[in-house]
This record gives C-alpha cells, structure tokens and sequence, in this order.
C-alpha cells in the first residue's frame, strides 16, 4: 500500500494542496496537469531525488513504513522514464539481472548464481514473448521493445511502487497503445501500487484513478 | 571555374593537414628507415648492454602503473565532483592545473618532499634538528616516477572525463542505478565505469606514450642504475660512433614494441576490468570498495594546495632558501634574479616566439582539419590526427632529425616550430573537436535562411561560438609548445635555447636555486597565457558554455 498524506507543492508564486492518496497493490493513479505544474518533480521527490523546480512537503509510506527520511536506494521504489535508460555496456538479460535482487534464492533457499540468475531473467523475458531479444543490447531494440524491457527489468527488482514519467510518450500512437495496455496488466498482475505521470488520459484502465493537479491550483 | 578553385583549395587544405598530422608517422618510419648496415656484433651488443632489460621492465611498468593510476584517481575524482555543486569551480580550475609543465610537478615533489626537501627540513628546522636522510621522497626513483606522472595526468584525464561525460547519460544511469537499490558510488562503478574506460582507450594511450618516451623527467627525477628506457635510448641517438646509430635503431625498434606491448596492456586491462564489473553487476553484488571514491572529494583542494605549494617552494628557494641551516627569512634576497635575468631573456623569448607561432599555427590547422571534415560530412578517425601523441615521442623526434640532417636544413628557429607543431596540432583538435562537432547547426540554417554566405556564417556564426574554446586551445597549445624538450633539443641541436632546454640543463646541475628560478619562469609562462585567455574568454557573451562540450 502506498500512502501520501499532507502533501504540498508549492514556490513563491503557487501552491497545490494535493488530496492524500492511497494506493493499494496493483492500483494506478494516473497524474495530469499543463507542463510546469511539478509533475515530474512529485515523482522525483516520491523516489527521494534532490528536486529543484519547488518545494513539496507531506508523508510518503510504503506498507505503513514512513519513507521520508530514506534515501533512493533504501525506499525501493522503482521509476520508469520517457527512455528507459537501460544501461548500454548490458544486454538485456544482463539488465535484468542488474535489477535482480542479489539475495534472490532457489526453492532449497540457496542464493542464484550466475547462470541461475540470468535464466531466471530469462524466463521473465519468455514469459512476456521477448526472449528473442535476451542477448540484444540496448542500442539493438525498437522502442516498444525498450519500453517492455524496462519495465520488466522495474518489476525485477521487486519495488514496492513503481513511478513513471510519461513512459510511452516516445512511441508512436498504435505502439504506445498496445505497450501500455500490456504494462497496465502487468502492473496489476504483480501486484504493486504505480503512479503515473501523463498528459493523456486515453486508453487508460477504467479503474485507474485519475488526479488533475490544475484542480488543486492555486496563486498566492 | 568557381568549382575548379573550389577544389583546388580543398585539396590544398587537405594535403597542408595530411602532412602535419603525418610528419609523426614520417619521423617513425625515418628513424626506422636502415641507414648502415646491421651487424650480429652490434645485435650482440645491444642486447647484453649492462641493465637493458631492468630499464626496459622499469620503463614499461613506469608507463603503465602512473597512467592507470591517474585514471583511477580521475574517474573517483569525476564521480566526487560531477554532480556536486564544486563541479564548476573545477571545470574552472582545471586548465590552469593542466598547464603546469611535467617538470615544475616533478621537482616540485622533489624539493617538498625529498629527504632534504622543505616539508621536512622545515619540520625538523623547527626543532633545531636536520631531516633524516630516509625520510620522504627519493631524489631520483621510479617510485617519485611513478608519482610525479600520475599526479601530473590526474586533470589530463579529467579533462577528457569531462568531455566524455557529456555525451553520456551519467545522470540517468545513477538514478536509474540508485532505484534499483544500487548506492551511489556502486552505480558510478557499475555503470558509468566501463563506458569511461572503453571510450578513455586513446587517451591511456597518450599517457602511456608519453611516460614510456619521456626524457626530460626522466634525466631529472628518473633511477639512476640503470636508467629509464628513454634516457638510455637518447644517448644512442645522440651518439658519434656508427655502433651508438645502429645501437639506436635497434632501440627504436624495442621502443615501438615496448608501445605495442602498451597498447595490448590497454586491452587486457579494459577486458579483465569489464569482466570484473560485469560479473559484479549480473550477481548484483553492491562493490563495496566503491566508497572509497569518497577519500577525493577534497582532490581539488589538495592538488591546489600542492600547485601553490610547489610555487612557493620554488619562490622561496629563489630568493635564497636553503636546506642547509635554520630557516632564515633574513637571508632571502632577489640578487639570484638580478643575476639570472641575463640570461634567461634570450630563452624566455624564444619559448615565447616558438610557442606563439607554433601554437597559432597549431589552432589554425586544426580548425582547418575539423572543417574539411565537417564539409565531406565525414569525420576520419581520432588516432590519424593525434599521433603525435599517440606515438613514442623519442622515435619521431630521431626520425624528423635524420630528415634535418639530410637536408642541411640549419638550425633556426623555425625549424623548431615546425617540430612543435605535430604537438600543438593535436593537442588543439583534441580540445576543439567537441566545440566544433556540438555546434548547433541550425543557428547557420537560420543565418542562410536570412541569405548569409557560407563563410559569412562560418566567420560570423561558428567561429563566434568557438571563441572560448579556440582561447583554451590556444593556451593549451602554448603550454604544450613551452614544455617541448626533446623536440626542441634535437631539432635546436642545443643552438635554439628555450626555458625548457635551458632548465633541464641548468636542473642537471646542483644549483638548486637558479634551478629553482628556472622552474618558476617555465611554469609562470603557461600560466599567464590561461589567465589571460580565460579573462578573455569570460568576455565573450554566451560561448563559455560551447567550450567544454
């Protein structure tokens, strides 16, 4: 469950009063709003990343655990980009296994090893039909293809929230459709809560929940 | 006809950069060219000469452990500074830093930290005692070899780390790295790591190619028995006898085998490292020998403090200090300057003369070389137009003298600019090949829209941008052309006297003082040309920032 309370945005000129939020496994929440309004700098600031652009306050838990004080490595809240930046000296297997968790064990309770690791990245690959791309590198992929990698290697780390920033914005229309329909499904498949930042709000899943940051705009 | 005298000035251009970028290769394969005949009894000689193989193992280990180790120390550097708020002071800094001449670095350690040098002769003075001899740095060792070089490469490699940083997503990968539960000095290993390393190739060359042929540090703060390659191999070179040539052909040969070695060395690291790397990223393993990274956040103020340091030092021994006795501010004096400016004035203006034409020359053609480039819209690789620092100093500069000599080309002035220029060609296309690739070309698109020529947007338009960056080239290229030794020796033959030749002779010497002066002229040339480019360069409205990409 993902929880924001008391949440403020705010600079010398405006101030967004958001509503607390909660999300529980598997929801999404879908964040709208004209450009310079924070968007990104909310999911920055969720993720625990310095922010620039304003100010915000309020409480951030994750299954009733306080994450405030946390820094990014330690909240384990995964983030997706326009570019899902997948890091180019990886293939893909490589990029999931990079996100892995390290202590990951067998059925005995065994930690993986190496070729352990990569067929289990290998199997989560298969499973979405994108085996055939395992030992591609980054710079091989379409962006479909790099869309639903990236988010495979953001469940392989096991967040307990995921962020994305227009994630599929760089896609062409039909692509960007039919990735988000299959990220959606996944998202609700594994079970973690998603807050997504777009300026779209088709195609979306009817039970999203859907926040329009204008509403809560004010001047001071 | 417009198209005729088009061509014809391309190809000129063309055939003007194809020969100074490929006057390095020219002296390689005249130094290598058989001019005597080659006997088995001066093969024999050659190789049971007394130490060849201890000087040749020291050479290369020389070559390869102080480069490797500034590139270390520059990629933790890097990672300390890029994303904090220090980072611009040192871009700022980094210049200048870059500018002090190998040879103020090297025997500024010597007179700080050598047994009788002024960190402990001041320490001890204090209580009324003498330094121990044992203590601090060897005068003449691999290990101040090692050190001097590596401290010395340290902002080289920043310099190149900063360019390379630009065009990678450093920023994203960490962030991305950090969400997945990776700290931040693991990301920086991780995932920025090998990308620095693959793409720092030519520069470890460069390093590597310098430390294996460089002589003047080497003569001053090198071993003495036996001595490091490039000193045993210059007095071949510079031998009489047809023995000490063929001696010295076969030296050059061992030379470029030794850069081969080098280059394979290059290889094996980046494949065992990116090995390591790969192996701790797939089993997530967090390397947490990362965080020592943190010991150089104060790199800049350490390096600083040094650089003053070894001013000073040099200052102080300037107007009188020594070792020997309590230290005595009564006793400094500037008589020693007095003195010296007699002589150091004839040097100083050639260094002076050499370093601005060459170094003009060098910029100008370097733009040429970027330009033709740009207007084929194909750029040749980076290896043709920087072998000169690229390749073992010591075996093109032989070659370019054999030429010389066969010409009964004199010795003159401009001669030695041309020997510098390969230098301060490469020098200045390594710093202005980003500016001139990054420049945005849609600024020209819009002046031709608004019916500007070509060459009126050029001059108007990219040049304009390019000022800061040509500034820093410049200074660079200046700085490069005042620290030539072995160049400016061989191509002089000693009757072309700049502050660099004249301080390496004057520092095989025991003047510590007049050494001391030396020094300081040499290092305060450079300088002053950063300074006043950077004063220049902050004048310049908007550019600063095409500089450094």
């Amino acid at each position: 469950m993902l929880r924001i309370t008391d949440c403020h945005i705010y600079n010398t000129k405006w101030r967004i009063d958001l509503p607390d939020i909660a999300l529980a496994p598997g929801e999404l929440l879908v964040l709208t709003g004209p450009s310079g309004m924070g968007k990104s700098t909310f999911l920055h600031w969720l993720l625990g990343d310095i922010i620039r652009h304003a100010t915000i306050s309020g409480d951030i838990s994750l299954n009733n655990i306080a994450v405030n004080g946390l820094n990014i490595e330690q909240r384990r809240i995964g983030l997706l980009m326009q570019d899902v930046y997948l890091f180019p000296h990886l293939n893909v297997v490589d990029n999931i296994c990079f996100a892995l968790p390290k202590a990951l064990a067998d059925s005995n309770g065994k930690v993986l090893n190496k070729p352990q690791r990569q067929a289990a990245a290998l199997a989560m690959l298969n499973n979405i039909d994108l085996g055939y791309v395992a030992k591609h590198y980054p710079e091989q992929l379409s962006g479909g293809e790099r869309s639903r990698v990236g988010l495979v290697r953001a469940l392989a780390n096991q967040p307990q929230a995921l962020l994305m920033d227009e994630p599929f914005a760089s896609l062409d229309p039909s692509t960007s459709v039919q990735v988000s329909q299959w990220a959606f499904t996944q998202l609700r498949a594994s079970g973690v809560p998603a807050i997504m930042v777009s300026h779209a709000i088709s195609n979306l899943p009817s039970q999203a929940q859907h926040l329009e940051l204008a509403d809560y705009y004010r001047r001071v | 006809m417009a198209t005729t005298i088009r061509r014809l000035t391309l190809s000129v251009g063309w055939l003007v950069v194809g020969l100074v970028a490929g006057l390095p290769l020219f002296g390689i394969v005249m130094g290598l060219w058989p001019t005597g005949s080659l006997s088995w009894p001066d093969i024999t000689r050659f190789l049971t000469y007394n130490g060849l193989a201890t000087s040749i193992v020291a050479s290369v280990f020389l070559s390869l452990a102080a480069p490797l180790l500034a590139l270390y120390v520059a990629f933790m550097v890097y990672s300390q500074y890029r994303f904090s708020r220090r980072w611009q002071a040192l871009e700022n800094r980094l210049a200048p830093l870059l500018s002090l001449p190998h040879l103020a670095v090297a025997l500024g350690l010597v007179y700080l930290f050598s047994p009788s040098g002024m960190l402990w002769s001041v320490l001890y003075g204090i209580f009324g005692y003498g330094a121990p001899a044992w203590l601090g740095l060897p005068r003449k060792s691999l290990l101040t070899m090692v050190l001097a070089v590596s401290i010395k490469e340290v902002p080289f490699f920043l310099l190149i780390f900063s360019a390379l940083g630009r065009q990678l997503a450093i920023k994203n990968w960490l962030l991305q790295g950090r969400a997945l539960g990776y700290s931040d000095a693991a990301s920086w290993w991780l995932l920025v790591f090998p990308a620095i390393l693959k793409q720092s190739r030519l520069a470890l060359l460069a390093a590597m190619a310098y430390t294996v042929s460089v002589l003047d540090v080497s003569l001053l703060i090198g071993p003495n028995i036996p001595q490091l390659y490039a000193v045993v191999l210059y007095h071949w070179q510079t031998g009489f006898s047809e023995s000490d040539q063929a001696q010295a052909w076969l030296g050059n040969v061992v030379l470029l085998v030794m850069l081969a070695v080098l280059v394979g060395a290059i290889y094996l690291h980046e494949g065992l490292v990116l090995m390591r790397i790969h192996f701790n990223a797939v089993m997530a393993n967090p390397l947490r020998i990362a965080s020592v990274g943190r010991l150089f956040t104060l790199w800049l103020t350490a390096f600083s403090l040094l650089t003053v340091a070894i001013l000073t030092t040099f200052v102080l021994w300037s107007v009188g200090w020594s070792s020997q006795g309590a230290p005595s501010l009564a006793k400094l004096s500037f008589s020693l300057w007095q003195e010296e400016w007699f002589f150091i004035q004839g040097p100083l203006l050639n260094s002076l003369g050499i370093g601005i034409f060459s170094s003009v020359l060098g910029v100008a053609l370097s733009v040429l070389a970027l330009e033709l480039q740009h207007q084929r819209q194909r750029y040749l690789p980076d290896y043709i137009w920087l072998m000169a620092i690229l390749l073992p100093q010591l075996s093109m500069v032989y070659g370019w003298q054999i030429a010389h000599t066969t010409l009964a080309a004199g010795y003159h002035s401009s001669w030695v600019v041309l020997a510098h220029l390969p230098f301060t060609f490469a020098y200045s296309y390594l710093v202005l090949r980003g500016p001139f690739q990054s420049v945005n070309r849609h600024y020209e698109v819009v002046a031709a829209s608004f019916g500007y020529s070509y060459w009126q947007r050029w001059f108007k338009i990219r040049f304009v941008l390019l000022g800061p960056a040509l500034l820093s080239a410049l200074a660079i290229a200046f700085s490069v052309s005042v620290a030539q030794y072995i160049s400016t020796l061989m191509i002089g033959a000693g009757r072309v006297v700049t502050i660099t030749t004249e301080a390496v002779a004057i520092a095989s010497g025991n003047e510590q003082q007049i050494i001391a002066v030396y020094m300081l002229v040499q290092a305060a040339l450079p300088f002053i040309v950063f300074l006043i480019a950077s004063l220049l360069a902050q004048r310049m409205r908007g550019s600063y920032h095409v500089a450094y990409h």
